[in-house]
Formats: structure tokens, sequence, C-alpha cells
């Protein structure tokens, strides 16, 4: 016990005489938490537009004007042909183009079929998703309103495709600082668990003194608590730190009970040290040691559900995933933080994290004594 | 009274034969100089014998231990200085001392007591509280050897210990090598500098892994007909 104390003692006095260390601890991942999610932002604040109108009618004019009103749409005037359309697509003045065809005011009149093409720029999808989305609203919603207005139509004989109309569920002002704060809470104690210890262990072999503490007959299982415990606790203070700012930053307070998301964060924590010992044991020095966790962690982050739903996924993404403890980790942040589930929503995942962090650390005391053979 | 007992001992890495079939005897308070050009296999050889390295085959009896069944026996009993300084360069003098002693399990007072006489006989008294990066590198060498000895180890294993310190420091090293062994401690060095190795009771010198010689100073030089271990060496490790 009181080797483990002084282990403790020495990696703390190590950490708080490390400037550079304490920055990369404390000061970078604020940073980040501040600056991350403003840029990380899928929300959609404008929108170019702009119209080809081959029949040049009252309603084609009014739908056009009807753009005018809205906050998102910055509309760009109506032109001529399609191949000045496509210019402007091309250097990206625009982002949708509407297209009336001719004879669009009669044909609808006369209940013949017709359509309005939209043609949206897809190199961002988002934004083509959305943007799609927002035109054929205020499409939509003109029609309605003209159709009911002016040639007495009864509600019923109004398309219901015609009237889009959104609910987001758990985020409902659209507003993607929900999901990305909390993405970013788990990349912080990610980052602390696994990266800055792996280097840390390293870091030892290659200046020599894990050498020296090796000929003592300190025990390997006391060597590794001695180092893991440390960065626990600096995991943890960090993770209660991204809590505050989520708060005062950011508006974001925890749904759910916090005493359960700071133990199953534990869990979390254990898994990633055991995962950053692992790494370290198998590399020789700083700079391989920072590669596999560079290759893990840009895994780990994009499997995760951070940044796209993991819904979408392929199924082989989905086995992957199995292994991603982050992504079983970020389940729990999305529905504790955000939902406020209890418990029993959350105990598959507990379970995986808890047997995960078993089989890692098994993993990461096994191969440190290999090492020494 | 033998305190290390080497027999045929041997390591292999892979088809690569660093240390074959070694056999030597240290005697208690002896101090036994290892010598050997770079890569003849004196800190493989060191390694096993201080239970950090696997035998590939052979025995050793270390302190009375066995380095392949009793490894941590043979830590307790032993202490250990490396090529590269190995002391923590952002910890003081003092919390060096303190953690490698706790580490041996030195009761909290009686550590205190020994790293302060310690450090007053190495006249660093007064640098107990800086931290050791700032310290000159023939005083480091110097710590480092106090560390290794806090524990009151029977045997220390000193792997070029002076390397790359000033020759007024190394004087006041072998000083600190030749009181330690006065009390019984062995001690078992390797050196590249020949006037060191004259300062050693016996000593053995390696090549290609095998122990070419072996024996007092002046053993060697009658036996090879040469007036300086220096030339007994540059004879035996030409050929």
């Amino acid at each position: 016990m009181r080797t483990i104390l002084i282990l403790i003692k020495k990696e703390f006095l190590q950490v708080f005489r490390n400037p550079l260390l304490l920055s990369i601890l404390i000061v970078a991942p604020m940073v980040q938490f501040m600056i991350f999610p403003f840029c990380a932002d899928y929300e959609i604040k404008v929108l170019d537009i702009a119209f080809i109108d081959h029949d040049r009618s009252n309603i084609s004019q009014e739908i056009i004007h009807s753009f005018d009103a809205s906050d998102i749409f910055v509309t760009h005037g109506i032109l001529s042909n399609k191949k000045e359309a496509n210019e402007m697509m091309k250097h990206d003045k625009v982002d949708i183009i509407v297209e009336f065809p001719a004879h669009f005011e009669r044909l609808l009149m006369n209940g013949s079929p017709t359509r309005i093409a939209i043609t949206a720029n897809a190199i961002n999808t988002t934004k083509a998703g959305i943007g799609v989305g927002y035109t054929q609203e205020i499409i939509g919603g003109y029609m309605q309103e003209y159709m009911a207005q002016n040639m007495h139509y009864s509600g019923n004989e109004i398309p219901a495709n015609l009237n889009l109309s959104h609910i987001y569920w758990y985020n409902e002002q659209m507003n993607y600082k929900n999901l990305i704060v909390p993405g970013i809470l788990v990349i912080l104690v990610t980052l602390i668990g696994c990266y800055v210890t792996a280097l840390n262990l390293v870091r030892e072999k290659e200046i020599g003194t894990i050498e020296q503490v090796n000929v003592t007959p300190i025990r390997r299982w006391q060597f590794l608590l001695g180092k893991m415990i440390p960065f626990w606790i600096l995991g943890m203070a960090e993770f209660i730190l991204g809590l505050v700012i989520m708060k005062l930053v950011f508006g974001i307070t925890v749904q759910g009970s916090i005493p359960m998301l700071l133990g199953i964060t534990a869990i979390y924590l254990f898994v990633m040290l055991g995962l950053g010992f692992f790494i370290s044991s198998v590399s020789e020095n700083q700079l391989q040691a920072m590669f596999i966790v560079l290759f893990l962690f840009i895994i780990f982050v994009l499997l995760s559900g951070l940044f796209t739903p993991t819904e979408g996924m392929p199924k082989w993404a989905h086995y992957i995933n199995y292994l991603n403890p982050m992504s079983f980790y970020m389940e729990v942040i999305k529905k504790v933080v955000l939902k406020g589930s209890a418990f029993i929503s959350v105990q598959k995942e507990t379970l995986v994290l808890v047997g995960m962090a078993i089989i890692v650390n098994t993993g990461a005391i096994l191969s440190y004594q290999e090492k020494s053979k | 009274m033998n305190s290390i007992e080497v027999d045929h001992l041997t390591k292999k890495f892979g088809d690569f034969t660093a240390v074959n079939e070694i056999s030597f005897q240290v005697k208690e308070g002896e101090i036994f100089g290892f010598l050997g050009a770079n890569g003849a296999g004196k800190t493989t050889a060191i390694k096993m014998m201080s239970g950090l390295l696997q035998p590939t085959s052979g025995t050793a009896i270390v302190a009375g231990y066995d380095v392949v069944t009793q490894p941590k026996l043979i830590k307790r009993n032993i202490g250990y200085m490396s090529q590269r300084f190995s002391l923590y360069n952002d910890l003081t003098v003092f919390e060096n001392m303190q953690l490698f002693g706790t580490i041996y399990k030195i009761p909290r007072k009686e550590l205190k007591k020994r790293i302060m006489d310690s450090l007053a006989a190495l006249d660093m008294t007064k640098q107990a509280n800086l931290l050791v990066h700032s310290i000159p590198l023939g005083w480091k060498q110097k710590l480092a050897f106090a560390t290794a000895i806090l524990h009151k180890p029977k045997i220390v294993f000193l792997d070029e210990p002076t390397s790359g310190v000033d020759p007024i420091v190394r004087r006041e090293f072998w000083n600190l090598i030749y009181e330690t062994a006065s009390t019984g401690v062995t001690i078992l060095v390797t050196t590249h500098y020949m006037d060191e190795a004259e300062y050693c009771h016996r000593i053995s010198i390696m090549a290609d892994g095998n122990i070419r010689l072996l024996g007092t100073p002046e053993e060697l030089k009658q036996q090879v007909g040469v007036n300086t271990i220096n030339d007994v060496f540059v004879e035996y490790v030409k050929h």
C-alpha cells in the first residue's frame, strides 16, 4: 500500500512539474471544448438560392418572393438559363436552384402533372439535404395557402405530402451543440485515458527509468496501479470540469443521474487506461505509441456515432463497433446526458464496458510482464 | 563464501548468441571488473544476473538465490545502476531516494535517516531539494550509486557507472566503491576505462559473448606479458 501511495505521489509531482503536460491535460482540451462545438456544427444558417423561371406566371413569381421572407435563404435573382445557373453553382455562388417549367401555372390549374425541379449542390451532403427540405417546405407552404385561398379547394384535397414538417426528438431546436458537446466530453476522457498514459509509460522506457524500477522487487500490478490511479483521478477531474463547462457555457445540464454517469465514466476510463498501457508495452518509443493511439482513436471516433449516426452504417461497421468501447460510452452519454435515462436502459453498455475493462487490463499486465523476460 | 556463482550461463536472441556459456564465481566483498568491447555481452550478462532478463540456459546463483526461479528474492538483495542515468530528472534528490527506498520497504523514519546520512557522506545535503536535472552529471552518478545501495544490498551491479564523468569525480566514485566493498558488499562493475580495471580485485575480459581471460590484474598482465591492463585488453579483443 505504501508502495502504491509513493508511486501515486511521484506521478502527481511529475505531472505538476511538467508545464507542457499540464497544459495538454487541462488547457488544450478546454480550448477544444470552447472552439470545436462552434465549428463542427451541422446547423445551416445561410443557403444561397437562385431561380430559373420558364413560366413567368403569377404563381412562380409569388413562390420566388416567398423565399425573400425567409431568414435562411439569400436569393440571387432569376437567371435566364440553365447554363448560367450551372456556372453559379460551380463557383459556389448558389447552393440551391429552383426551376419552374414552362406553362407551370396553366398545367397546375388544369390539374395536369407538372413539377418544379430543385437542384442542390451535394458536395456538402448535409447542407444539400437540409436545403432541399427547407425549399420543399417553403414551396409546399405557399402551395397550400394558394390553393386554399384562390381555388376554394377544401383542405382535404391538398396533397398531404406537400405539408412537410419535422419534429426532432431530444434535440428539438435542431441544436447540434447538444450532441457535439457531450461528444467532446467523450473525446476528452478518451484522450486522457489512452493517449496521455500510453505516452507516459513509453517515455519512462525511452529515458530508461523503467529499468531502475524493474530491477526493484516491485510487483507489476503495483507498478501499473501506481500509474493508473493518478491518471484515473486526472481523467475524472477533467470529466467533472467538462460537465461544469457544459453547463456554464452551453447551458446543457445532465438530465439523468450524475453519480451514475460518474460511475460509468470511471469504468470507461479504466478501459482506456488499460488500452494505453497495452499500447505502451508493445511500442518502443513515444512516436510509435502516438501513431497507434491516433490510428485507434480515429476509428473509435468515426464509428462511435459522434459525427454520423451509427444506424446508417453498413453491417460490418456494426460488427466492428462491438469492439469499440467509445461507441458504448457514447451511447451512455447520449442517453444519460440528453435523455435522462435510468440505469436500466444503459445497463447493457455498462456491462460491456466492465467486461472490456477486465480484458484490456489483463492484457496490459500480461504484455508488460512478457517484456521483462 | 561466493556471492555470485555463474555456471554456463547463456542468452540467445534468435540466432544471435549474446552470452555464450560463461562461468565464474565472485566472492563476498570482492570488486569484480567486467571488461569487454562494446557488444561483448556484458550488459546482457548483468541483466541476467540481476533478474531483468531470463537466461536461455545455464544457471546463476546470486546472493544465494537462483535467477531463474527466484528473481524476486534476488531483486530484493541487489542494487543496480544502469549504463544510462535512470533516476527521475523531474523529481528532487530527496524525492528520488524516498521513492526507491519506499519501494524497497525501508521503514519511513529509518529511510529518512539513511537518506540524510548518505547525502551527508556525499556532501550533497544542500542539494536535497534540488531537481535532479539541475545538478551536474558527476553528482548525478554518485547520487544514483547512493540510491542503489540505500536498501543495503548484498551485491551491487554497476554498468559503466563512470562513463562521461570527469577524472576527479571518477576518483571519488571509486572511493565510494571501495568504502562500500569494505562493508562486505560485493561489487560487479563494467567499465571502458582500463585504469579503473586496475582498481578491481579481479577482472574478466569478455569478447563475442565468451569470457576470454579471468584473474587478478597482475596475473593477467603476466600471462599476456604486457605492462598494463590496457595492453592486455587490446591484445585480447583484437583476436
